[in-house]
Order: structure tokens, then sequence, then C-alpha cells
């Protein structure tokens, strides 16, 4: 953990990815919800800004790459890319869980009514991002056992991610009820950012200069 | 203000179909719920209750028009 | 070394770049630069439809039944059961319009439980209600509860605080359809019969044209729009279109007394302390003498509003006089008054209607807090207003017209509530009889014809205040009608020249106002019926009112404050004249009209 902290990248990256957001939530007014909710919600939103956050732990960041050794960026990729996407992929159950205390339409029933409100293009995205992240999670569970290339997979988990982090950013903006301006357009910006840095690395070699 | 804020709204319309009073209405653009006649609250809460996604915040407070002559 | 340090510190000023616009976003978000919500619009001036491209959908059947309360599902599933073709169509939604959703206490009578017997239940409840119940309908209420509440147990709806579910469900198992969102304006009655009803949709420019061979409406009651209790969704549509078209009706000069919340008096929901979040639960025999105006007469003479508890304990002075209670069903304090809900047995509370007191929590309003009179303003006693029976089968006096649940006049309970949790149980039991009965008289009936100038002039009569480029807002008619009748001189405490002051500008609005309500959207045109219904039911208040010289139940002259058993033993029947006159007769109690 030291490493870390002594690392200027691993504190820039705190700060963006989780400092701000909470920075934005905390100075936003939004309506107050019990404690379970707030929890839930604080919860499901840095996990989703700790995904985006994926890009830039990863071999395409040039720059981390050269002030930290790759396998411990590797391996902290590992530990928030399992952490997170479990939460994520728990976060439609943990959406209508606060049912179970309050009066009101039942967990299952509210479940239902979401993921069959296809008219909705929140929604819509919503599961196609929860099945790419379940895709992406079991891919790199399962690495190894994978009859594929390291490069190849490698260059369907980053695809995956793209369309993944594109989808799921997209349904937060839409449908977040945290996602007011401020939020959405930070969520925009480092979607954009990090899938910019992840396609260049998909340039072939010689036109990469100055990336960072 | 009685019916509040929607957040979060998913846009299955169970709210608009569930308000005695006709308060929501969807938005033609985005088909999401809308508070469009909020001084025709009854603050009963129906819609809160039956909301998937719990998007809806409702106070007891209301607010009365003014009186005047016309109208 | 060097070109790593450049490019950390490019690194950095990306960062602080990235976080300062960051920070300047939250800033602007605390700082409130997105208050442009959508959500907070206010109500729209413009005319917002284009009147032209209404459309016109016309739909058949045997049996249509208005309104999606209890009275509603159990006349859409008994007149299925009975061999009808039914049709459902409601203002709302199924389960979640009208009284029923808020009712969380259903009575029924079990005699292999109860001591007292199926005879005395009625002779009691006809003494609480001194004489104004008709106890053909007490008896029958009782008769058939517990049958219904097996039904609806079956239907889960004992399962869940929100009803929609358990009323869907055996409409669905019977393929009955429903058209929700429609408001019904018109009943329409061909060769003095019925030949259906008309309306139109808050969500498309469509007006809808059913025709029926019979008509069951369950429609409820209503009120003017009142703060503090979920009625805002009714404004007596049944009861005046009913009496447009020369149905009877009764009932009006009786008042439910429920009391509400000071603070915040308008929130329903936070006034009845969470009994809206609470599954149904079940009523035994309990018979009161509820939720007439003793506490509106309490804080006309002393002042509101009230101290929490019973009277004369919290150390204000008690107030003599006032209403008369009969000896039998005094409280002694125990139950100073019947607020809105309370905590009732087995987790189940009582419907809108009745707080009984065994066990729990004490009532809102009764929470050593405060309360103020006159909640439901506008609404008479569960059943004691509405169309006036011929039978015990909600038969009107239009042929193929039928009534049930609040939207009946039956005089259930009397004039008086009597039994907690019977206003459920009653509208269950009266939908399932009364269409049974419709049912029945669909058999052998050719569908009726309904002329397509009729149909015109209606669409025409619905679509008014659409097509009136100047005119007078709904909202703002209503508002002033509410303060025309609601304070508790006017609508509780009555005497002789108030009634007339207050009618004379109700018929201002009726003669003036009405024929000018003007509506921008549909939704306004929505608010310009109900507008104008409500105007009609408040004439027929003061009216009913101003003839009934006597007090008695939930009625009070302060001008004629005793009982007059020698005059007053029967019930108000208001028509409508062949010169469109409102008209008046007596109906002596426990007769049928003649």
């Amino acid at each position: 953990m030291n490493t870390y902290l002594k690392s200027s990248f691993f504190v820039q990256l705190v700060l963006i990815f989780v400092g701000i957001p909470l920075l934005i939530l905390a100075l936003s007014s939004f309506p107050e919800r019990s404690w379970l909710k707030e929890t839930i919600s604080l919860l499901t939103i840095l996990a989703f800004f700790l995904v985006v956050g994926q890009f830039f732990l990863s071999r395409s960041n040039g720059s981390a790459v050269q002030e930290v050794k790759m396998s411990r960026l590797i391996s902290l990729h590992k530990v928030i890319g399992y952490t997170a996407v479990t939460i994520l992929l728990i976060h439609p159950f943990l959406q209508v869980f606060p049912r179970f205390f309050e009066a009101g339409v039942s967990p299952d029933e509210a479940f239902i009514t979401i993921i069959t409100t296809f008219t909705s293009q929140g929604v819509v995205l919503g599961i196609i991002a929860w099945f790419l992240m379940l895709t992406l999670g079991i891919m790199s569970f399962m690495r190894n056992q994978l009859p594929m290339k390291y490069t190849t997979w490698r260059l369907v988990h980053g695809i995956l991610s793209i369309l993944f982090v594109f989808s799921g950013a997209w349904h937060m903006i839409d449908l977040g009820r945290h996602a007011n301006l401020a939020m959405s357009v930070f969520i925009a910006v480092l979607t954009a950012g990090g899938v910019l840095l992840q396609l260049s690395a998909y340039r072939p070699k010689t036109e990469k200069v100055g990336v960072n | 203000m009685a019916i509040n804020q929607i957040k979060g709204c998913i846009g299955c319309g169970v709210c608009i179909k569930t308000c005695p009073t006709d308060v929501i209405r969807p938005d033609e653009k985005t088909n999401k719920a809308f508070i469009k006649y909020p001084a025709d609250c009854q603050i009963c809460h129906l819609c809160r209750m039956y909301c998937p996604v719990d998007a809806i915040t409702i106070t007891p407070d209301k607010t009365i028009p003014v009186v005047v002559s016309w109208g | 070394m060097t070109e790593l340090k450049r490019k950390k510190e490019v690194s950095r000023r990306n960062f602080m770049a990235i976080a300062g616009s960051a920070a300047g976003l939250a800033a602007m978000a605390s700082m409130g630069v997105f208050a442009g919500d959508p959500e907070l619009k206010g109500n729209i001036p413009e005319i917002d439809i284009d009147i032209d491209t209404m459309t016109r959908e016309e739909m058949e059947t045997d049996l249509l039944v208005i309104g999606s309360g209890i009275a509603g599902l159990f006349a859409a599933v008994k007149g299925h059961d009975a061999g009808a073709k039914v049709l459902m169509v409601s203002k709302g939604r199924l389960g979640s319009s009208g009284q029923t959703p808020f009712a969380k206490g259903i009575f029924a009578y079990d005699p292999d439980k109860e001591k007292l017997s199926l005879d005395e239940f009625v002779a009691t409840v006809s003494r609480s209600a001194m004489g104004t119940n008709n106890p053909v309908f007490t008896r029958q209420m009782a008769e058939h509860s517990l049958a219904r509440v097996k039904d609806l147990k079956e239907w889960g709806f004992f399962d869940s605080p929100l009803y929609f579910n358990s009323f869907s469900k055996p409409l669905e198992e019977r393929n009955i359809p429903v058209v929700e969102r429609v408001m019904i304006t018109h009943l329409i009655k061909e060769n003095g019969k019925i030949a259906g009803a008309a309306g139109f949709s808050f969500d498309e420019a469509k007006v809808y044209i059913f025709k029926a061979k019979s008509v069951v409406l369950c429609s409820g009651a209503g009120g003017f729009k009142p703060n503090g209790f979920p009625i805002c969704d009714l404004t007596h549509d049944g009861t005046v279109m009913a009496y447009s078209i020369g149905a009877k009706v009764t009932g009006k000069e009786w008042n439910d007394g429920h009391s509400g919340q000071p603070t915040n008096a308008a929130a329903c929901y936070d006034g009845w302390h969470g009994m809206f979040d609470r599954k149904p639960g079940l009523t035994g025999v309990e018979v009161h003498h509820d939720l007439g105006v003793e506490q509106c007469y309490q804080a006309y003479m002393g002042g509101g509003p009230l101290a929490g508890g019973p009277p004369g304990q919290s150390g204000g002075k008690q107030v003599t006089g006032g209403p008369v209670r009969p000896a039998e069903f005094a409280e002694n304090g125990r139950r100073p008054s019947p607020p809105p809900g309370g905590k009732g047995k087995e987790g189940g509370g009582p419907p809108p209607g009745g707080g009984p007191d065994s066990g729990g929590a004490p009532p809102p309003g009764m929470m050593g807090g405060s309360s103020v009179c006159g909640t439901s303003a506008g609404m008479s006693i569960h059943k004691s207003e509405g169309l006036v029976p011929i039978n015990d089968q909600g038969a009107s006096n239009i042929p193929g017209l039928y009534a049930a649940g609040d939207a009946l006049g039956s005089y259930m309970a009397g004039a008086i509530y009597t039994q907690v949790g019977s206003s459920l149980a009653g509208s269950a039991v009266q939908g399932a009889i009364v269409s049974e009965a419709a049912a029945e008289y669909c058999k052998g009936m050719k569908l009726p014809t309904i002329s397509k100038n009729k149909i015109k002039a209606i669409e025409e009569e619905i679509l008014a205040p659409l097509k009136r480029e100047k005119g007078y807002s709904p909202a703002w008619v209503t508002q002033t009608l509410q303060g025309i009748m609601i304070p508790n001189f006017v609508l509780y405490i009555k005497k002789e020249s108030m009634l007339k002051a207050a009618l004379a500008y109700i018929e201002e609005l009726r003669d003036h106002h009405l024929p000018m309500l003007r509506a921008a959207d549909l939704h306004e045109l929505r608010l310009a019926h109900e507008t104008a219904n409500m105007i009609v039911n408040a004439e027929m208040k003061l009216k009913a009112s101003l003839l009934r010289k006597e007090s008695r139940c939930s009625h009070y002259r302060l001008d004629y404050p005793d009982v007059d058993s020698k005059n007053w033993n029967a019930w108000i029947n208001i028509y409508k004249g062949n010169n469109g006159e409102m008209k008046f007769e007596k109906q002596p109690f426990s007769s049928w009209p003649s």
C-alpha cells in the first residue's frame, strides 16, 4: 500500500475516481433517503467510477506503466475489477432490496417491472451492460481455461470493456438518480478518456507517439 | 410542495396510471414521468408506493394558489 | 529522468484541469444551476390540444361497470359469473382510484364467532343510526361479508398494502376488459331505458361511447376536493350524471366528520400516520356512533384546533350542547372523535370512515397533538348518499341503471358511521349482488341503439370546455367553491341564513361560471367536468340541508338542534324536474320509493 501512496499516480487516481464523485454528491442537493438506500447508491456509484478507472490501471496507460511496476498495476486492476464488478452485478437486485423493508410493491414485482420495461433506452442499455460485464468477469476469471492466446484475450477484453463502459455510462447518465449535469459531464469525460486511451493502444506502434 | 421530485425514472408508466388525480404525465421526448400538475396532488403517496425504482419524492407541505377575483 | 519528470508534470497539469472543471461542475450543482428540473412545470394555460384531431371510439357490452374500486371489482366479477359480457371503465387505475386504496379494514360477520346474532346486529345499528339506516341493506352487508372476504383472501387481497395485483387476478382470469383513465361524463338513456355511457380519455384526444344493456355505477361518492382526505378524484360524477338523466339521488344533507391535522393539513399520507402502508385486516362486530359533526361543533363553539385527548382531559373547557348522541353509544370520552384511521385489530386498521379503539396507538389528531374537523368536506357518511335504490338489488328508477357501494344511497350504515370496516365490506357485497341483478336484467335483451344525433350532442357537451376561447379555469372555480362550501359554519354547523347565503353564491357559479368553464388540455377537461359536478353537488347539499329542519346523526342545524321524529323520520330524495329545476321529496325511513 505504501508504494501506492507514494506514487502520485495512485493519489491522482483516487482523487479523480473517488474524491470528485464524492465531492459532486456532497455539493448537490438530492432528496433525502434512508441510510440503507444512500449506502447502496454510494457503493454503486463508486463501483462504477472504479470500473471506469480500470482503463487507467492497465497496460494502455503509458505513464502509469512507467511509474509503477506492471505486476502491481495488474494485481490492483484485478482486485478492483472483481470487487467493483461484483457490486455492479448485484446492482439490479440492490436497487429493489430496500423494498423488503417498506410498504409498496414487492421487491420481485419491482424487479420484474424494471427489467421488462424495454421501452426505456436506459433499461436496455443497463441490461446490455450487465451481460457485457458478466462476460468480462467470467472471461477474466477463466482466462487460463479459455482456448485463446493471451494477446487475443487481451484484445477481446479491451473491446468488451469499451462496449461495456459505453453502455454502462449511458445507462448511468440516463437513469441515475444522482446523475445531475455535473455528475453526467464528469462520467462522460472520464469514460471518453478511458476509451480513447484504450483505442490508442490498438493503433499501430509507429503512430503511438505522445500518448501518456 | 406535495409531490416534489422524480429522479431515476425508467419510464414504466405505472405512476402515471396509479395517480388518482392525474398529476404525472410522460415527457414527450424521454417518455419519463414528470410532475405536470402538482397543484392537484393529494399527497396520498400511491405513486411512490407503486414506483418500482423508488424514484418519487413527496413532501407533506402544499402551497395553495393565491386567491384572485377571476381566473 | 527529465523526460519522466516532464511527463509527470503534464499528467499533474492534466489532473488539475480535470479536477478543476469537475469542482466547477460540482459548485454549479450546489448553486442550483440545475434547477431546470422538467418535473417542476406548472399548469400550462395555453391550449395544449388540437380539438380537430379528436377521434371517437365506440364499444359494446352487456354490462358496463363504471369505477374500479372494490364495488366495481365485485360488480365486474360477479356480473361476468352471472353470464353477462362485462366491461369495466375507470377514471383511474384498477384498485388505485377512489377510496378503496386507502381502506385498510374490512368487516366480516362470522356467525360462528360473533356473540351478537344477525338480528341483534341490525337492531343495534338501527339504534345507533337513530332510524336513518335501511335495515335491509345493513343485514345484507353483514350476511354476505364473510363470503366476499373469502373471495378477497383467495385473490391475495390481504397480502399487500397495494390492491392492483389482487384486483387484477380475478379480472384477468375472466378476461374482463378494463378501460383505464377514461372519465365517464354522461349516462345515455334511450326510450326511457339505459343505453350506455360516454366519456373521454386523459391520454389521447378520444371520446368514448359505450353501448350497454345495463350500467352499474360503482363510481363512489365524492367531496369538494378537500385537503387531508384522499378523495380529490371523487366529485360525485356518478350521482350527477344519473341525476341528469332523471335518476333520484339521496343523502346530501349528511356529513362525514373525519378530522385531520392542523399542520400540513393537505398531507393525507402523513395525516393517517402510516395507515396507508398497512396491509388490510379484518374487523368484527363493533357498533359505534361515529364520524358525526360533534367535533366540528366543539371547534365552532370553542375555536380550533382541538386539543388532543378525550374531551375535558386536556384541561380545555368542554362545550355543552351540540349534536345528540344516543345514550347507548355514549362513549364517556373514551373515544373522543373518530379519526381517519387509527390502529385496528390484527394489524388491519379501519377503512376511511372508522377508527376503532381496540388497542394500538391513538389515532391521528389524538396523539397528544391537536386536530381539526372537516377534512372530508363535501362527502356524506359512506353509503348514505347516492342513487335511490328501488329495491334491495340496487336498481334505480331508470330501467337498466344500477349502483353499488358509495355510489348507491343504500343507507346501509345510516346517516352516521356505525360498524367499523363495513364501508369496504358493504361495497364488496353490494357490487356482487347488484351486478347479478343487472346481469339478469340483460338476459334476452337486445343491445340498445343510440341515435347519431344524441352521440353528436353528447360529444359536443363533453368537449365544450375545450372549445371555449375564453372562460374560467376549473381550478379557480373549484377554489372559489371550496371557499364558499368548506367553512364549518356553512357545511357542518348549519343555520338557515348561512345556508341561503352560500346557496346564492353556488347559484351564481351554477348559472354563470359552470357554462363558462374552460379547459386548455385533457387534464383540465377532466377538472372542468369535475368542477361542474361539484357545483351541482353543492347545490344539492345546501338545499337538502335547508329542507331538513331538525338535527340527527351527522346533520346538525343550530336553529333546529333537536331530533324531529314527527316530521323527519324520512330520507330526502332529489330529482330533476321537467324544467331542469332541482326537486325534492320525502321518503319515509324503511320504505321503498313509491
